[in-house]
């Protein structure tokens, strides 16, 4: 996950402080598919990982004369996204426009249609029992999962302790497996 | 199947056809527009105020300059930077000729609309005043 080229974010932070649009255009280029796909796997919709991705970077941005380079900048990242997906599922609730029904049913449509599924039977199983986990367990199944994030990381992010989270994930692959034999 | 292992890590899900190369130009684009939104609406907020006590200053000093070109004649100007250069208000004010300034601001005044009376009042009024009626008529 970390990079030790020129292109690591111990570069990226120097440069943001030497030259701010240099290092911010380093920064979405290295982060913007990782963020994204972070996001979509817990948005689902394309349409709203997108919005979240966009101002993921507009909120990074706004920010970037904040952040502290003692701390970890793909955390801080990481942070900001979960925060973006996490405040547009929950304006989805409250507009109760799309629920996790309707998503699970958009997902079957979409892996039929192929227009934005591409993945075997055994995939499309696997993100079926994703959608099943609470908000909470499902952020940290794919966070560790996908992104094979560390723990130590994970607790920045959610400000939850390391404990709960190896809980959390525990119980989250335990669900899923279940769901898949079930199948 | 039963296991999470034997399952790919592979992204499942697709994307259109150069979304991230088209959301990286439109991030990059969107922040700089902003930094530069921000910066001119930085700028307007921290000068406000002196800009709009300049802007007051520069109001006043034009229509004290526009009244003074119009209100004080040619031979009298001279007069007015001569005290101006001696910074001394209260001679400047007795230098002044108060008719000719009267004679030439009138001009400018437009007259105050007078009461409404009528030639029978006016003659009524220049015999309370013992006119001649000849001369009154003469003037008529």
């Amino acid at each position: 996950m970390k990079l030790s080229n020129n292109n690591s974010d111990d570069n990226i932070s120097d440069l943001i402080k030497t030259d701010l649009n240099k290092g911010f255009r380093l920064l979405v280029e290295k982060y913007s598919q990782k963020l994204y796909w972070h996001i979509r796997r817990l948005v689902i919709l394309h349409e709203d990982a997108d919005d979240a991705l966009q101002n993921t970077f507009i909120n990074v941005w706004k920010s970037i004369g904040n952040f502290r380079s003692e701390s970890s900048l793909y955390t801080w990242l990481y942070t900001i996204a979960t925060n973006e997906a996490l405040t547009l599922i929950n304006k989805r609730k409250r507009n109760a426009s799309v629920s996790i029904d309707e998503l699970e049913s958009y997902f079957a449509s979409s892996r039929e249609g192929s227009t934005w599924f591409d993945g075997d039977e055994a995939l499309f199983k696997l993100h079926n029992a994703i959608l099943t986990l609470p908000e909470k367990q499902r952020i940290v199944f794919n966070l560790k999962y996908f992104d094979e994030m560390t723990y130590d990381e994970m607790s920045k992010i959610l400000k939850t302790s390391e404990g709960a989270l190896k809980a959390s994930y525990h119980h989250a692959v335990k669900k899923i497996e279940r769901i898949l034999t079930d199948d | 199947m039963n296991k999470l292992s034997e399952i790919p890590e592979k992204i499942p899900f697709k994307v259109p056809d150069n979304y991230f190369e088209e959301v990286n130009r439109k991030i990059i684009s969107a922040t700089s527009g902003f930094d530069e939104q921000v910066r001119k609406v930085s700028f307007y907020n921290k000068f406000r105020t002196s800009l709009l006590i300049a802007a007051s200053v520069a109001g006043i000093i034009l229509i004290s300059y526009t009244a003074i070109k119009l209100l004080i004649p040619d031979n009298k100007k001279s007069q007015v930077s001569e005290v101006l250069s001696e910074i001394n208000p209260d001679s400047f004010i007795n230098d002044i000729d108060i008719s000719s300034l009267e004679e030439e601001s009138s001009a400018f005044i437009p007259a105050e609309a007078g009461p409404d009376v009528s030639k029978k009042d006016i003659i009524d009024y220049l015999l309370f005043e013992n006119i001649e009626l000849n001369d009154i008529y003469e003037q008529l």
